[in-house]
């Protein structure tokens, strides 16, 4: 047996302090303790129930135009400070870079987000279950005859220090449901539900309108290829432009993986679409009151209106590209080790009623879900998706028929320039293929390009 | 480290589980970059940490920590066993593990040198004399955007469980990552994301030629660049590189014949199967396709021996001759089909829960050159590399964008041809294959699948295939 992990607060302090000893110049580190359990289900039927209790520290270190970092899954000082060393030794035979970043100049007042603590999500246990059986029962009312999916909870704790003298702690929970209903093989539905507190969680109604979707999607015909005007039901768009807010991180920019790279101030999207990252929204999943270079989180709009307003930034992209921080650095390993990355991302409401744009559609398609999107050329934004769970054929702003066998092949800047309409009511998407949470409404775009296999 | 593994055994038999297993990951890894010339931030990564499995009348329980105290250990039994009982409402069908040899054995990669002993300025220097091969003048192409990352990890993994196994391996694996972008003055820009990897010590860099290897395919994405006419659409024949083959064989016939998909248990992650359950003996393709999963390749880079619950693995021939033959199995998916577990559950990390997974799929060579594969195509396309791809969740419908094509014009291969789309069913590319090349290549790839999503390091290849009559096409919007 070994000795209890050291606490959270230990860890970033010992951090900063061996940074000062190792004489780097400035080292930022964080630690996220996190307990989850996650019940999975297939067939009605729960596969297993997995928890975790783990102590995550990570480090970042610059000095001398040099930067290095490490995630240390070994919450002990011994491993710490042999990290610590051997990214010392790396970083006095590694090659200058061409900026100094510095580290965001503290102390800082982190202002917590309201509504993201509720002390009864991490005392479920024998609740799991019960809120599956509520989530299955709700889509076998609506027809459904098998589902699978997963719950989750999560309580989590976040400390930081620096040594430019930012230091914090913060916490949250979090419950994500994610169930997808079949009535038989090629008929299937999902829905989810996630938030911060229980009284925003509601596991039926993402059964119902998982077995909802199922249950419309009966007896599907292969579709044919052609442009359509789509209107896509929030997990396509959840994916899409949760995709465009990592491609508006400076950090995808700078890997030559982002069709936003050069493009703030010019209008990359349709004057209907704003696009933001509100780490500071009250009940927001991922809300939070600091980044791990200890910055304060704040409201970002990437997008205005169509216009590309700022990229995501941490203190190195800041040093090379300018801009303001905008509290989006977090620890995502990669290449840079700290690195903007967006955490919620809102999409502004339009005016519409969902039942109004399927009569701005006219004939088009209406697709719920999709998954696998790939890209030929990140730059350009080529790519395509695999339609996923009901997809319906709209004829005179009508559901006429389910249709299987689609694919969206398309250009992502094309897409986003070819918004047309939004719904007003606007929900959570998080699931297995949406890390991201996005809060979106419905949204219609214009000529989609829709392929599929013929032999 | 016997102790750590011991002692949630011997708590979760004290409970009266049906089953327990306890897991130990140590890794340490590094990756080192150059974006550009510039060196990007030496990372480090260390892990060290515990899962333990308990079987509660019917229902499984998983728990894992990275706090390795008495305390700790014993509460991540206790949660595994409570919550696994809590669940047993809902479990419609009791879950059970198909019988399997206990080993007790110690096994892992060869090295010859060690990763643990190569500094930090060798690495940069391979990646240095990578950088000095892509200027301009020797790629004839202006690459405005390089990154090249070397990743290196050792993981070190000891397994019990209340049956009395105790299995000891340690896998040493390294990999190249390079993102290329070439770009052209009124052409645009064209990007290539590859990899190279395999398990063993610094050897294998050595031997990889990595400054020729990815100078070659920087010449090349510049000559697509430059030259590459639109591919043509319509019916032909194709000839797929061994690259393609591989993703092939990966996507639509080694995921579909995951046991774990078919019986529906990813269904709403990854997916399900068009394959069912009764399906062994059903025909899928032309007596030209024989496709294997093989983890015990030397070298390979989805090398192990014993996997994650402790079962000895050996080749699986997942379609012999066109006819489906085997699925890939877990434990809980062979108890459940009646047969012997095939090795076939991996877990990433010590929290993660072992799930069936691939390790090295490829298509076994048939007996033709490749210059007889072209040799005999009036009218084709030969896709070398791709980009884009995907496949609907069921494994049936899939699209492959090629990145290096050609055309083959009366058995030649004339001009280079941009993003040819081949979009096809399973049973429409396995029943269009007429013959089978006889060198193989493999490609090292991480694929994705279960929740939360784990990460495995597989190989995929084979050599070049031929297909008869497919359609090419597509659309795409021009950018």
């Amino acid at each position: 047996m070994e000795d209890s992990a050291l606490n959270p607060e230990q860890i970033v302090d010992e951090a900063v302090e061996y940074g000062a000893k190792l004489g780097i110049g400035e080292v930022a580190a964080a630690v996220t303790r996190e307990r989850r359990k996650m019940l999975r289900f297939a067939n009605n039927s729960v596969t297993v129930v997995q928890s975790w209790d783990q102590t995550i520290p990570t480090v970042y270190m610059t000095w001398k135009r040099k930067r290095a970092g490490a995630r240390v899954e070994n919450p002990s000082i011994e491993a710490l400070r042999e990290v610590m060393k051997t990214l010392k030794a790396a970083m006095d035979i590694a090659k200058p870079g061409q900026v100094e970043p510095t580290l965001p100049k503290g102390p800082f007042t982190y202002e917590p987000v309201p509504q993201t603590y509720d002390d009864r999500i991490p005392a479920m246990t024998n609740e799991l279950a019960d809120v599956t059986e509520e989530a299955i029962n709700a889509a076998l009312a609506e027809g459904a005859r098998r589902s699978s999916g997963i719950v989750l909870t999560s309580e989590w704790e976040r400390f930081v220090k620096t040594s430019a003298g930012a230091e914090g702690g913060d916490r949250g929970t979090n419950i994500e449901l994610s169930i997808r209903a079949f009535v038989t093989d090629d008929s299937s539905g999902q829905g989810n539900s996630c938030a911060t507190r229980l009284e925003d969680f509601n596991p039926k109604s993402a059964g119902a309108e998982a077995g909802r979707i199922a249950n419309q999607a009966r007896n599907p015909i292969f579709g044919n290829e052609g442009k359509y005007t789509v209107l896509f039901g929030p997990a396509v768009m959840a994916e899409f432009l949760g995709r465009t807010a990592d491609f508006a991180s400076a950090y995808s920019v700078d890997l030559g993986l982002s069709f936003l790279a050069g493009k703030v101030g010019q209008k990359v999207a349709s004057e209907k679409l704003t696009l933001v990252d509100d780490r500071r929204l009250p009940g927001g999943i991922n809300s939070c009151s600091f980044d791990e270079e200890g910055h304060p989180t704040q409201r970002t709009t990437i997008i205005e209106r169509g216009v590309l307003k700022t990229y995501l930034h941490s203190s190195y992209s800041v040093a090379k590209y300018g801009g303001a921080l905008t509290g989006s650095a977090f620890y995502v390993g990669g290449t840079w080790g700290i690195a903007p990355v967006a955490l919620n991302v809102i999409v502004e409401p339009g005016e519409h009623r969902e039942e109004e744009l399927f009569e701005r559609v006219g004939d088009g398609l209406y697709l719920t879900n999709n998954w696998y999107t790939r890209f030929q050329n990140y730059q350009t934004g080529d790519f395509s998706s695999i339609c996923r769970d009901g997809a319906f054929q709209i004829k005179n702003g009508r559901v006429e028929r389910p249709l299987k066998g689609l694919r969206i092949s398309d250009n992502m800047p094309r897409i986003l320039q070819s918004i047309t309409s939004l719904s007003k009511d606007r929900r959570w998407i998080k699931w297995w293929e949406v890390p991201t949470p996005v809060y979106l409404p419905h949204i219609v775009v214009e000529n989609v390009g829709i392929t599929r296999a013929t032999k | 480290m016997e102790d750590l593994v011991r002692y949630p055994i011997d708590s979760a038999s004290a409970k009266g589980v049906e089953y327990a297993e306890a897991r130990l990951h140590v890794d340490t890894g590094s990756g080192v970059t150059l974006r550009n010339g510039i060196p990007e931030p030496v990372q480090l990564a260390r892990a060290k940490g515990i899962a333990v499995r308990v079987l509660v009348d019917g229902a499984m329980g998983f728990a894992s920590t990275n706090d390795l105290s008495r305390e700790s250990l014993s509460g991540i039994v206790e949660v595994a066993y409570r919550t696994a009982k809590a669940s047993k409402k809902l479990v419609s069908k009791p879950i059970r593990l198909s019988k399997e040899k206990a080993d007790q054995t110690r096994w892992e990669s060869k090295s010859r040198r060690s990763l643990l002993d190569v500094t930090t300025e060798e690495k940069f220097d391979v990646l240095e004399e990578i950088e000095k091969t892509l200027r301009p003048d020797v790629v004839k192409a202006d690459l405005p955007s390089r990154t090249l990352v070397l990743f290196d990890n050792i993981t070190d993994r000891y397994f019990a469980n209340t049956e009395g196994a105790r299995i000891h391996g340690t896998v040493s694996r390294i990999s190249l990552l390079y993102i290329l972008t070439v770009s052209e003055p009124g052409k645009g820009t064209i990007q290539r994301i590859g990899n190279k990897g395999e398990t063993g010590g610094w050897e294998q860099v050595e031997k990889w030629n990595l400054p020729r290897f990815v100078s070659e395919e920087a010449t090349t994405l510049g000559r697509i660049l430059r030259e590459a006419k639109h591919a043509p659409r319509g019916e032909l024949d194709l000839v797929l590189g061994p690259e393609v083959t591989g993703i092939i064989c990966h996507e639509s016939c080694g995921h579909p014949q995951e046991a774990d998909r078919i019986l529906g248990r990813e269904a709403a992650q990854a997916g399900e199967s068009y394959v069912k359950p009764d399906m062994i003996g059903y025909r899928i393709g032309t007596a030209a396709v024989t496709v294997v999963d093989d983890p015990s390749i030397p070298n390979s880079y989805g090398f192990y021996l014993y996997d994650e619950e402790g079962v000895r693995t050996s080749r699986r021939t997942l379609i012999r001759e066109g006819i489906i033959t085997e699925f890939l199995h877990s434990r809980e998916t062979g108890a459940e089909f009646g047969v012997n577990s095939n090795g076939a559950a991996r877990a990433v990390s010590y929290d993660r829960e072992p799930i069936i997974r691939m390790a090295n799929t490829f298509m076994l060579p048939g007996k033709y050159t490749d210059e007889e594969l072209v040799g005999d195509v009036r009218k084709g396309v030969f896709i070398k590399t791709f980009m884009e791809w995907n496949i609907d969740d069921r494994r049936y419908n899939q699209r492959y964008v090629g990145l290096e094509a050609y055309l083959i014009e009366n058995g030649g291969i004339t001009s280079p041809v941009r993003n040819p789309i081949l979009e096809i069913t399973t049973p429409g590319l396995y029943g269009s294959v007429d013959a089978v090349g006889k060198n193989a290549q493999f490609e090292a790839a991480t694929c994705g699948k279960g929740e939360p999503d784990q990460g495995a390091p597989v190989w995929h290849g084979g050599p070049a295939i031929r297909l008869r009559n497919v359609r090419l096409g597509g659309q795409r919007v021009e950018s």
